[in-house]
């Protein structure tokens, strides 16, 4: 791979090139600035990059103590976060690193310590453990069934209790995931660095993959001859649907998310070229969904009203979730989210475990990033421009009781739910770090 | 194609005049000479110009009459090739057709061969492919097949870009010219068809003035025809105008009303009246119609709605509205001091004019598009709509995307409700009733979605010649709707590269819906204003029928 990243535009692809040659801290403030200029913006480009950035880091850290680890994935970490601080993907990746590191050092206390201690120590743990049931691509599982292997006795509350038995059956409820292998127990000597490094690594594949494990429940949200509004052109809930267009017939309105994603949109209705490039030039090429024999019916926003009646479930991809079930997504989501909700019309959220934030917004306003006037009012207006207040949203924030149903990688949760998968996945202790 | 057919019984009749091109006139012949023909051209157009005398007279006819003219015999013979030729004629024909597709590229032997034999018949034979006439029976039935294949691959093409639920809505295509237009249609409607067609005329209100005015054209430039009656022929006069107003965009409400009006006044005319004073009569009902229900009505509105405005509002407002307008021009003239938003939507932009008109007069104004509304209901205190029209179940009927601004003012979080104010004049109140925005809509070209502005923007840099009919808004009564430059040349220059839906029509199953009314439950408005008070939406069907039998 030539570094060229000067030839390329700038974006996650020249970032991920230019990560192994350039020195780490090159490579920190490539990402910081290429956030602050929102030359990656999208939640999955920016977790990508993230994940990868911190791979670089912590194989580069020429320590294994994990208390410097995560001083170390703190600060860059925290530099990220006030890049860009609405990309809440950023913090939630640097979060479940720390989380692993945390836990590889937990693990080695574990070794090293009594048994009696272990159950105060691992109180924050357990709600893990039980994650690790439905999460196949978390490393933990590993961990546990490492632990079992060991006859380490570490039910410490009715929570791990419960999971045990859960575990065994976990592999075959999410085929084509890592399955535990055989794994090296942890001796009380081992590498945490090298840990945390596969870890990380999980995180990237679990990226990866999450879209098709989405799609996967696909079939069974979906019926035929179902109407099926969306929004924007997110990939996942592209596949979500072309996984169901695959053995069903459905119908799919389109609304095109003018002015900040109708090119997209376009696109991928009609199955032309992506024109945005970061967003879908890592992706391989999908079909569209008319070459399946769907209907595809392209509205303005502004229809959405007046057909929604008519649709049967309105299915909506998001920037990222909230750990109160409400969610950050493009701008005029909120306003489908509503016009479901007075039809009556459950609106599905997709979304991978990753965009899941522990943050909870007090500030709504806060979430909310305000885009490119020159969208809304090109500047063949100018005389306008000059003398009114344009205003172009990117986000919305649509609270919980306008969504009816979350499908993550993990399966289908209810709002109200969401909070236990945000234990599950981060340390209270990273949740402000 | 048709060629051989004129050929065969040209050549036989010829051979006895003494053709050196032919010396195999023999009877016995017909098929391989045609053959032949058919693989030569050059030979062809030898014997064309000698079927000269032959030809203009109908085929079929003429073929055998020829035939029986010469030889008894093998008369039959021939008659029998020639229905075998006939057969095998039809069948090329239709395997060819639908290879070539167009008739003139698949015989070009023919389209040289024949102008120079029979201009007359050549020229029907062109009338034919195109108007879809019937010269001769048996040349009629070859362009007939030919013509109609095609148009019922389109038809079925059309009909999987039609949108099923609004398939009632179609309809007929909207008029592209005023070519075909009935030559009794006035110029001055002529006129108002293509600008109520281009939206140059938009708006409730402004369609149904201009309409009137074109009507009194009409009438001013009307005369009775002999043993007729005014208030007979006139209506029919009009329905014309009428009829032909409709094909370039369905009549609106207030139209609808207006219309309704003027034929009961001039039915109600005296046939005794002279034909002077009855024009006058019509043309002042004319004028007093629109000033009576329109202009005061809107000054009566705007002032009585421009009350509910105080110091430190915000007003939300949804596309342009001409009375919303007045409305808030006449509120920010007494002094009051509040902050407009305006939400607009594609395709027409139509608040960009409202913004531009309220921003010139010194207000403050903040514009967003239809993904913004949720921000800029936010801060809203108060919400102003327009109206195409209100149903007599009090549900507010107008330009799409205003149910969503009426119901996210009631919708808000905090469960602070924003007051929705609806300013309607009563010629926009109708008897018909609306549950969905999909039994009464209207379907506007979706080609209008097609193109959007960014595309536009960013070619129009490197292409000055593209850009400049961007900025050119045509404005009318302050109601102009600034379409989307959509110039065919410069569309297709640039249409690979800018907007991937502009092959949308070749792209099966994808389909562009682009409707232009929505219907607002009446539940989500709390005010309508008109000319005769503010009213809860459930006094529609009232004031209707109090406005109506006045």
């Amino acid at each position: 791979m030539p570094s060229t990243s000067v030839a390329l535009t700038p974006g996650l692809a020249s970032f991920l090139k230019s990560l192994n040659t350039n020195p780490i801290d090159t490579s920190i403030e490539n990402l910081v600035s290429l956030l602050k200029r929102r030359q990656i913006r999208h939640s999955r480009s920016c977790a990508t990059a993230t994940a990868y950035l911190l791979l670089r880091v912590i194989s580069a850290c020429r320590t294994s103590e994990p208390v410097k680890l995560i001083e170390r994935v703190q600060s860059v970490g925290r530099r990220l976060i006030a890049a860009q601080p609405r990309e809440m993907v950023v913090g939630n990746i640097v979060r479940r690193v720390l989380g692993l590191i945390r836990d590889e050092a937990e693990d080695d206390r574990d070794a090293e310590f009594a048994l009696s201690e272990a159950g105060s120590e691992s109180q924050p743990q357990t709600p893990r453990g039980f994650d690790d049931s439905s999460l196949p691509l978390d490393r933990d599982m590993l961990r546990t069934e490492a632990d079992r292997a060991a006859s380490r006795p570490p039910l410490t509350s009715m929570f791990s209790l419960l999971s045990h038995p859960v575990e065994d059956n976990s592999p075959a409820s999410t085929p084509g995931t890592q399955s535990p292998r055989g794994f090296p127990g942890h001796g009380p000597g081992k590498d945490v660095r090298a840990e945390v490094l596969e870890g990380i690594n999980e995180i990237i594949d679990e990226l990866d993959q999450v879209d098709d494990q989405i799609s996967s429940y696909a079939l069974e949200h979906i019926h035929s001859n179902e109407i099926i509004l969306t929004h924007t052109s997110s990939t996942t809930v592209q596949k979500f649907l072309l996984k169901a267009a695959s053995k069903r017939k459905f119908t799919v309105i389109h609304a095109e998310s003018f002015p900040n994603n109708h090119d997209a949109t376009h696109a991928t209705v009609s199955g032309a070229s992506p024109v945005d490039e970061e967003n879908l030039s890592f992706e391989a090429f999908q079909k569209p969904l008319i070459a399946l024999g769907i209907t595809v019916i392209l509205i303005p926003d502004s229809a959405v009203f007046a057909l929604m009646s008519r649709v049967n479930k309105v299915i909506l991809g998001t920037h990222s979730v909230l750990a109160n079930g409400g969610l950050v997504a493009a701008a005029g989501t909120r306003v489908i989210a509503r016009a479901a909700k007075v039809h009556q019309t459950p609106v599905v959220v997709v979304s991978g475990v990753y965009k899941l934030s522990p943050v909870y917004p007090f500030d709504f306003d806060s979430l909310i990033e305000y885009g490119d006037a020159s969208k809304v009012l090109p500047f063949e207006d100018g005389d306008l421009v000059d003398q009114i207040d344009v205003q172009n949203p990117l986000y919305d924030y649509v609270p919980a009781e306008l969504v009816d149903l979350y499908i993550t990688n993990l399966g289908g949760h209810a709002p109200s739910y969401l909070y236990r998968i945000v234990s599950d996945h981060y340390r209270k202790e990273d949740i402000s770090f | 194609m048709t060629d051989p057919v004129d050929l065969a019984p040209a050549s036989s009749a010829a051979a006895p005049a003494s053709t050196p091109s032919q010396p195999t006139a023999t009877p016995s012949q017909p098929l391989p000479i045609r053959d032949s023909k058919s693989a030569t051209d050059p030979a062809q157009q030898d014997k064309k110009p000698k079927g000269k005398p032959a030809a203009p007279a109908t085929a079929s006819g003429d073929a055998v009459a020829a035939g029986g003219e010469k030889v008894l015999t093998p008369a039959e013979l021939k008659k029998k090739a020639k229905e075998e030729k006939a057969a095998r004629r039809a069948k090329e024909k239709l395997e060819r057709e639908s290879g070539a597709g167009a008739a003139g590229g698949s015989a070009p032997g023919g389209a040289q061969g024949r102008p120079p034999v029979t201009p007359k018949k050549d020229a029907a034979g062109g009338a034919s492919q195109k108007g879809q006439k019937a010269p001769p029976p048996r040349r009629g039935s070859g362009p007939g097949i030919v013509s109609h294949t095609p148009v019922v691959e389109q038809k079925k093409k059309k009909d999987d870009k039609k949108v099923a639920v609004f398939g009632h809505l179609y309809g007929q295509q909207r008029r592209t010219t005023i070519a075909g237009a009935a030559k009794e249609v006035h110029p001055a409607v002529l006129a108002l068809g293509l600008q109520l067609r281009d939206y140059v005329v938009c708006g409730s209100s402004a369609r149904c003035v201009a309409t009137l005015l074109a009507f009194k054209r009409v009438i001013e430039s009307y005369d009775t025809p002999p043993n007729n009656s005014l208030s007979r022929h006139l209506t029919t006069v009009l329905s014309h105008q009428i009829t032909y107003l409709s094909t370039c965009r369905p009549l609106s409400i207030s139209q609808g009303n207006a219309i309704r009006q003027l034929k009961l006044t001039i039915s109600s005319i005296d046939p005794s009246t002279p034909e002077a004073s009855a024009k006058t009569t019509l043309c002042e009902f004319i004028d007093g119609y629109i000033r009576e229900k329109i202009t005061v009505a809107d000054q009566v509105i705007a002032a009585s709605a421009a009350q509910k405005i105080q110091d430190g509002d915000v007003i939300v407002t949804f596309a342009g509205s001409s009375i919303v307008k007045q409305t808030l021009l006449l509120a920010h003239s007494e002094g009051k001091r509040f902050r407009v938003s305006i939400i607009d939507s594609r395709p027409l932009f139509e608040g960009k004019n409202l913004a531009r008109a309220l921003a010139n007069a010194g207000l403050d104004v903040q514009y967003s598009l239809m993904h913004g509304v949720s921000h800029a209901i936010k801060d809203a205190t108060k919400v102003f709509l327009g109206a195409h029209a209100m149903t007599s179940n009090g549900r507010l009927y107008s330009r799409v995307g205003t149910a969503l601004v009426a119901m996210s003012a009631k919708e808000r979080a905090g469960g602070v409700e924003v007051p929705v104010i609806v300013c309607c004049e009563t010629v926009k109140f109708t008897d018909r009733v609306a549950l969905d925005s999909i039994v009464v809509n209207e379907i506007a070209d979706a080609d209008e979605l097609v193109s959007n502005q960014l595309p536009q923007q960013v070619t129009g840099l490197a292409d000055p010649g593209a850009h400049t009919p961007a900025p050119v808004d045509p404005k009318k009564g302050g109601k102009a709707a600034p379409k989307e430059p959509t110039p065919a040349p410069s569309a297709s220059s640039r249409a690979s590269s800018t907007s991937p839906l502009t092959e949308w029509k070749d792209t099966s199953n994808l389909q562009l819906l682009n409707i232009m009314y929505d219907v607002t439950p009446a539940e989500y408005v709390d005010m309508v204003v008109t000319e005769m008070g503010s009213l809860p939406p459930s006094a529609v069907p009232i004031v209707h029928r109090m406005s109506t039998n006045m």
